[in-house]
């Protein structure tokens, strides 16, 4: 599989990405996005089951939406941060508004940031980068 | 003792005479009030509604302005650093949070300096404000960019605390929340977004509260919610849930909103400092904050609004033993006398206009006198039952007006929550706030009456306000 | 009939109109629910198709778009509530979708639909679809009686993004009850540089709302050509919040002319939140023109504002934090560098 201007760009081998939001067309859809493309995707609704999945299964990288009731991304990613592998990959997901979380996002730690509404096709190129970048 | 008994028999009838209709008469107007507010409540959540799904999803954006959230703490070492860290990643643009350590004698300083890897730095702080005590020391995270502001001063109380977090402060706006409740992550978004609609005329803001008794709370952030298991909470619930429709929602609609809760306000930093910052001498505290700014606005004949956001987004935990719910209630209705009396100047004066006309006096009549009226017409009917000169259709009448209606504009609040908010998702809940419904009725109410005539009596006679602490029953904390 | 019968006939009324109350309340519910319920039924089969189209992949279209009568209406509304959350290609699809079903055609007509509710749902649709000449319906729903319709307009503002809407928006927001001042200064900084002569008369207008929204943007904005209107603000604006707001707004374009007409406005006889506000203007332009002024604030009896002052000579480069550091024994000075110091990652 290529990526942009024909780089190669190695096949994601099922490695496991956690969605977390609670929108549940957003949920599908990314995880129809990452799942086409060869991930293992698991999908929740909030924060605590975010939580909870990130420390039983232990994804390659997580996606968080900021707004959740209950834990929110920020929430979820400080306590990532803060746990014991806490350095996997997190990209969160942020409804349009300038400079809103951004700061606060980047300085608990985020790796990557996307405002909605986006690209779906961009999103999986930063998954695809962050993993690379990871390994 | 036959003498004895006609001359109360005697006392009791001309009682009985003169006030039996007049104290029906109390209670259809009231609960007809309740009505009107729980219908105005419900346009007004209506309206939110419609703004909420038009708007989809704009909170935050390019003119949401700065908050300041100023958290006062005493000896709260148990919970201080999860509150301070959930304040911290609040969702907001630009926010940052100022502890103010009112001289806690226990380790809360310790606590937070160690979390935070606080610094001394030699800031010299404003006296916007007039703050008594002394202040001790201002610390940052030495990191150098997680906004918190951690103040230490010498013990004089929540108000002058506050006052010293406002000194501190940077942002426009300001939140007040005590260290022990808890806010949605959303909270400043939501609670502010009245000042982002209306940047030059909004002066105030109040958030709803409820109660996080038996409720999951995980890392600060309330993750399931739940009805608390003792009766004596869940009345409170049920009280909470009526007050708010009532006593804000409505009145905010129309126009008239007075009462911005202790546990979640959000002001204006200027308009605050303007109108010299919390009365520590008050024991109405935030109420009697927004009752002199209204009047200082309408004095000054600014252009003002003050609102009410009726979405829960605060959580507090209630007392749920009865000798801590006293307490409270006979300091809120010392606070509300107090206050009222103070401002008594405002009452029928037109430069105060649908405040001083319609809000206060109501406030006067029905929050005010409630109590007495309500215990009188206890002690008329039991006498006179004893005494067998009220016969059983008029007690029961009573009974039905007084109480059974409450109940029904319970229900009638419970409902229009519900359709707006549904908070409570299991089927047991709603059943169990309707028990507490009714319940309420039956021996807590009596005891509301009781507790809030102790504290204006006690305030009459000048008697000393003593706080007392509150032990924690502590919250449901996910062991994580 | 006696006063006894006649209070116990209110407080049956009352009663009774309780009762009516909680019941119509949980019948509105119930219905909203079972509608809820039944458009996801009628869903059901093609959402599949829709998530995929909105992934990217467009391989359910044709059944997407030949689609009628219910299950099309229920495609509708999740399109539209899609458009919010994904752009690009996805979206140009979902938009397709809805014009084959006439949806685009029929939000046209319902802008002036009787109720409010419609109203304002054909409006988003418009704004999210950006259906290219619906410009003047979205600047008449600007002007509607019902405060979601104007406000949905406004958001629907920020998706069209043309500046024509400058003018109406701005008008709205300072006509009675108006818009959310926040969803027009969004909308009109999407806009672009050609909205700068509408900002310079909004700032002329009666309404103090409209000034600082157009003082808003404007700054952030960085529109240089409003600059003398800026200026007319901060020195001689009614309201408070409106020269605070030209004083950050000035502090953003970062003009160094600007230097000493913020430096005027330190001056002891100005209230305190536009001293303060002037002082980290001044910062923010970063000109070492300030140096001077700000130096003279270190004294000034306002601690914040001197601590402000401070921090706005750390900005101003070298120079500033030299003379910072002759006076580190001063709080304002020694915060200052104190924080410097933390945030440089030393200490």
């Amino acid at each position: 599989m290529t990526g942009m201007k024909g780089h190669a760009v190695a096949m994601p081998d099922g490695a496991r990405v956690l969605i977390a939001d609670d929108d549940p067309d957003i949920r599908d859809l990314v995880e129809f996005k990452l799942t086409q493309s060869g991930y293992a995707v698991e999908a929740v609704a909030d924060g605590l089951a975010a939580w909870e999945s990130f420390q039983a299964e232990r994804p390659a990288l997580v996606i968080l939406d900021v707004m959740m009731p209950g834990l929110s991304g920020i929430d979820v990613l400080r306590k990532i941060r803060d746990s014991e592998h806490g350095a996997v990959p997190v990209l969160l997901l942020s409804a349009k508004s300038r400079d809103s979380d951004v700061d606060t996002g980047f300085a608990v730690g985020a790796d990557d940031y996307v405002i909605k509404p986006f690209s779906p096709r961009e999103l999986l190129h930063r998954v695809n980068g962050m993993l690379a970048r990871a390994r | 003792m036959n003498g004895f008994r006609d001359g109360l028999s005697a006392v009791v009838q001309w009682l009985y005479d003169v006030t039996s209709v007049p104290i029906l008469v109390y209670f259809v107007v009231i609960n007809l009030s309740f009505l009107l507010l729980i219908i105005t409540a419900g346009f007004q959540f209506r309206r939110y509604l419609r703004m909420r799904d038009a708007s989809v999803d704009t909170l935050g954006g390019e003119l949401a302005l700065g908050v300041s959230v100023v958290m006062p703490a005493h000896n709260e070492e148990v919970g201080i650093v999860t509150s301070t860290t959930a304040m911290l990643s609040l969702r907001y643009p630009r926010h940052e949070v100022v502890v103010v350590d009112d001289g806690s004698t226990d380790n809360t300083f310790g606590v937070l300096r160690e979390a935070f890897d606080l610094v001394q730095i030699p800031r010299e702080v404003p006296m916007d404000l007039p703050v008594r005590a002394e202040i001790l020391g201002v610390y940052v995270p030495r990191d150098g960019h997680t906004r918190l502001v951690v103040v230490r001063k010498a013990n004089s109380g929540r108000s002058e605390a506050i006052n010293a977090g406002v000194n501190v402060a940077v942002e426009p706006l300001i939140a007040f929340i005590d260290a022990d409740s808890i806010l949605e992550p959303d909270a400043l978004l939501r609670v502010s977004k009245p000042f982002t609609d209306d940047p030059t005329r909004m002066v105030a803001t109040g958030g709803t509260i409820r109660a996080v008794n038996g409720s999951r709370v995980v890392s600060g952030r309330l993750v399931r919610l739940a009805m608390p298991t003792q009766w004596v909470a869940r009345i409170q619930v049920v009280e909470y849930l009526r007050a708010f429709l009532v006593g804000r929602t409505g009145w905010s609609r129309l126009g008239m909103l007075i009462l911005i809760s202790g546990a979640f306000g959000m002001f204006r930093r200027d308009v605050v400092v303007d109108a010299g910052g919390l009365d520590p001498d008050s024991i109405g505290e935030d109420f009697e904050l927004v009752l002199r700014i209204h009047r200082r606005m309408m004095d000054e004949g600014r252009d003002y609004a003050v609102e009410f956001v009726p979405e829960p987004v605060c959580w507090t935990e209630v007392p749920s033993t009865l000798s801590v719910l006293a307490r409270q209630r006979r300091r809120w209705h010392r606070g509300l006398w107090e206050t009222l009396w103070a401002y008594r100047g405002m009452l029928f004066n037109r430069r105060y206009g649908r405040i001083g006309f319609l809000a206060l006096p109501y406030y006067w009549v029905f929050e005010l006198f409630a109590p007495l009226l309500e215990g009188f017409g206890i002690v008329v009917v039991v006498l006179g039952l004893a005494l067998g000169m009220v016969n059983v259709p008029y007690a029961l009448l009573f009974l039905v007006l007084a109480y059974g209606l409450a109940i029904l504009v319970t229900l009638a609040a419970m409902s229009v929550e519900e359709w707006a908010f549904h908070r409570y998702n299991r089927w047991r809940d709603l059943l169990t706030t309707l028990a507490a419904a009714v319940l309420e009725n039956i021996g807590y109410r009596q005891l509301t009456v009781w507790w809030r005539l102790g504290g204006w009596w006690a305030s009459l006679r000048k008697k000393e306000q003593v706080w007392g602490v509150m032990t924690r029953a502590g919250f449901d904390e996910a062991a994580d | 009939m006696t006063t006894r019968q006649l209070l116990l006939g209110i407080e049956l009324l009352v009663l009774l109109a309780c009762l009516v109350l909680a019941l119509s309340v949980i019948w509105s519910k119930v219905t909203r629910l079972r509608r809820e319920r039944r458009t996801a039924q009628s869903l059901a089969p093609v959402r599949g198709a829709l998530i995929e189209l909105a992934a990217g992949e467009p391989g359910g279209l044709r059944i997407l778009r030949s689609a009628r009568g219910k299950t099309a209406d229920a495609i509708d509304e999740a399109a539209v509530a899609l458009l919010a959350k994904v752009r690009g290609e996805p979206a140009n699809q979902l938009v397709t979708v809805l014009e084959d079903h006439g949806a685009l055609e029929r939000a046209k007509a319902e802008v002036s639909h009787r109720s409010p509710v419609r109203r304002a749902r054909a409006v988003q649709l418009l704004g999210l679809a950006r259906v290219e000449d619906s410009t003047a319906l979205i600047s008449e729903a600007l002007e509607d009686e019902a405060s979601e319709v104007r406000a949905s307009a406004a958001y629907a503002a920020s998706y069209l993004a043309d500046p024509w809407l400058a003018a109406p928006l701005l008008r709205s927001v300072g006509t009675g009850e108006g818009i959310p001042a926040g969803l027009a200064a969004d909308a009109l900084l999407e806009m672009g540089v050609e909205i700068a002569p509408v900002l310079r008369a909004a700032m002329r207008n009666p309404a103090p709302r409209t000034r600082m929204v157009a003082a808003h943007v404007a700054g952030v904005g960085t529109f240089v050509q409003a600059l003398p209107e800026l200026r007319e603000l901060i020195a001689a604006d009614p309201d408070v919040t409106v020269r605070v707001e030209a004083a950050e707004a000035l502090g953003s374009i970062g003009q160094d002319s600007e230097v000493e007409l913020l430096a005027r406005h330190t001056r002891p006889d100005q209230p305190t939140d536009l001293r303060r506000a002037c002082a980290e203007a001044m910062g923010r332009i970063g000109s070492p023109l300030a140096h001077d002024d700000l130096v003279h604030l270190l004294d000034a009896d306002d601690p914040r504002l001197a601590e402000m002052a401070a921090e706005s000579l750390v900005a101003i480069g070298p120079r500033g934090m030299a003379t910072l550091d002759g006076r580190r024994d001063e709080p304002a000075a020694g915060t200052a560098l104190v924080l410097a110091a933390l945030r440089a990652g030393q200490r």
